[in-house]
């Protein structure tokens, strides 16, 4: 932060949402506040608090399981819903990631608002197939891929929706780091739907390449129809480093990342056939 | 602006700067027991319990803490009145150069308050903020489970 010289208790999301407008660029919302306060923006000097906007919940409807945008990485990961989506793969990493004091902090609507390339809940979520309930004055949803790579500044994160249609796959999520707490110097994230041994649909989501997490719905085409078989796979494995698009950082050359992406394609093999859990 | 936060049990308005952390603040105040050393997020030397859950208090703002309660290590137990874990740190030989142990004790207290009986591998999980140079971690884990064994008996608190 530079100097913040207000920091406003919300009580509403209409009381949020037109402090903010009044204020323009210089306001921020406030989640968990992590990201704020390690990473200081010059330009801000209002924080909006949301914690009191009811929106620290997790709640199971007809559509799927909503969570609320203030709700932290702890309270997702012990929620009884979301061990149960999609093989509880979003309740295991964010019960891991970070680590516990930073997991008591973080909040969903947090990271999707700071969506830094080497977060690891955003691409988990796009995999996923989330979608994002948004308050600009009026409720509307939209998929998270599509808000992140349009976000739209002023809006409120009300909530992430976990769609029902999506409970019954396997979601599935690899991290690529040095260390167990490091940041990710790639990240791969699927959702895989089977029939039988046959997968019916697939997304795969790679990031920290190092950009933002991004679908590939062509290396997706390549799976769906198959059958979960080693030829399946190592066919997509070396189509795969060709068509993610990586890049050199201080962390790893894209030489290094393709040869992850290709690891990643074959651990995804390994999870969907039982070898590794 | 002023907040009004509850400390090991006692009510106190503080007045903060909107950008002035947690810890600043409560060192401010003279709970000198809460340790700042990386102020990164990353070390866990600065562990506060935020209405009972672990918290890094160098990254959390001191306005978030408004109407809220924080325990510190001092809140858990002293040197009249150790806690168990606090007891079983020192038998266990958990304590060395001492700089980590208000956040270990810390996070091991959150623990304990929400799982009795922990494994190994939930001990470790549920202390993965709190960096320690000295004991390599096995005293610690060791002290965690002679506590929460001592709790379970119940005659200690």
């Amino acid at each position: 932060m530079g100097r913040i010289t207000q920091y406003y208790h919300a009580a509403s999301l209409e009381d949020a949402f037109a402090k903010a407008k009044q204020l323009g660029p210089v306001a921020a919302y406030i989640g968990g506040g992590v990201e704020l306060v390690l990473r200081r923006n010059p330009e801000i000097t209002t924080l909006i608090d949301l914690s009191r906007c009811g929106l620290d919940y997790i709640a199971a409807t007809r559509d799927g399981i909503e969570i609320g945008s203030q709700t932290t990485l702890t309270t997702i990961s012990r929620s009884a819903d979301i061990r149960q989506y999609a093989g509880g793969s979003l309740a295991y990493w964010t019960g891991r990631i970070a680590h516990n004091n930073l997991r008591n902090m973080i909040t969903v609507g947090g990271v999707i608002g700071r969506n830094q390339p080497w977060n690891d809940v955003v691409p988990h979520l796009v995999a996923l197939g989330a979608q994002v309930r948004l308050f600009d004055g009026a409720e509307r949803i939209m998929p998270l891929s599509g808000y992140i790579e349009a976000k739209q500044p002023g809006v409120i994160i009300k909530g992430v929706l976990l769609p029902a249609e999506n409970a019954g796959s396997k979601g599935f999520l690899w991290r690529f780091t040095r260390t167990w707490q490091d940041i990710s110097t790639l990240h791969f994230s699927a959702l895989v739907s089977c029939d039988g041994k046959v997968m019916t649909a697939v997304k795969l989501v790679f990031a920290g390449r190092p950009g933002h997490a991004t679908l590939y719905p062509r290396l997706s085409e390549e799976l769906v129809g198959k059958s979960l078989s080693h030829e399946t796979f190592a066919r997509v494995a070396e189509m795969a480093p060709d068509l993610v698009e990586v890049g050199t950082d201080l962390r790893a050359t894209g030489e290094f990342r393709r040869e992850l992406v290709r690891a990643a394609i074959l651990n995804l093999e390994e999870y969907m056939t039982g070898v590794a859990q | 602006m002023t907040i009004l936060v509850t400390v090991n049990t006692v009510e106190h308005f503080f007045d903060v700067q909107p950008d002035e952390v947690l810890l600043d603040v409560l060192r401010r105040e003279g709970y000198l027991e809460v340790k700042g050393s990386c102020h990164t997020g990353d070390c866990g030397a600065c562990t506060v319990l935020l209405d009972g859950r672990p918290v890094a208090s160098c990254l959390t703002l001191a306005a978030k803490a408004d109407g809220h309660t924080v325990t510190t290590v001092r809140g858990i137990g002293d040197q009249a009145h150790p806690h168990a874990i606090q007891d079983a740190f020192v038998k266990n030989g958990a304590v060395q150069c001492g700089y980590c142990v208000p956040g270990a004790i810390t996070s091991a207290k959150a623990l304990l308050d929400e799982n009795p009986d922990p494994t190994e591998e939930e001990i470790r999980l549920a202390m993965d903020s709190n960096y320690c140079r000295c004991t390599g971690y096995e005293q610690q884990v060791e002290a965690v489970l002679d506590a929460a064994a001592q709790l379970r008996k119940g005659d200690r608190k």
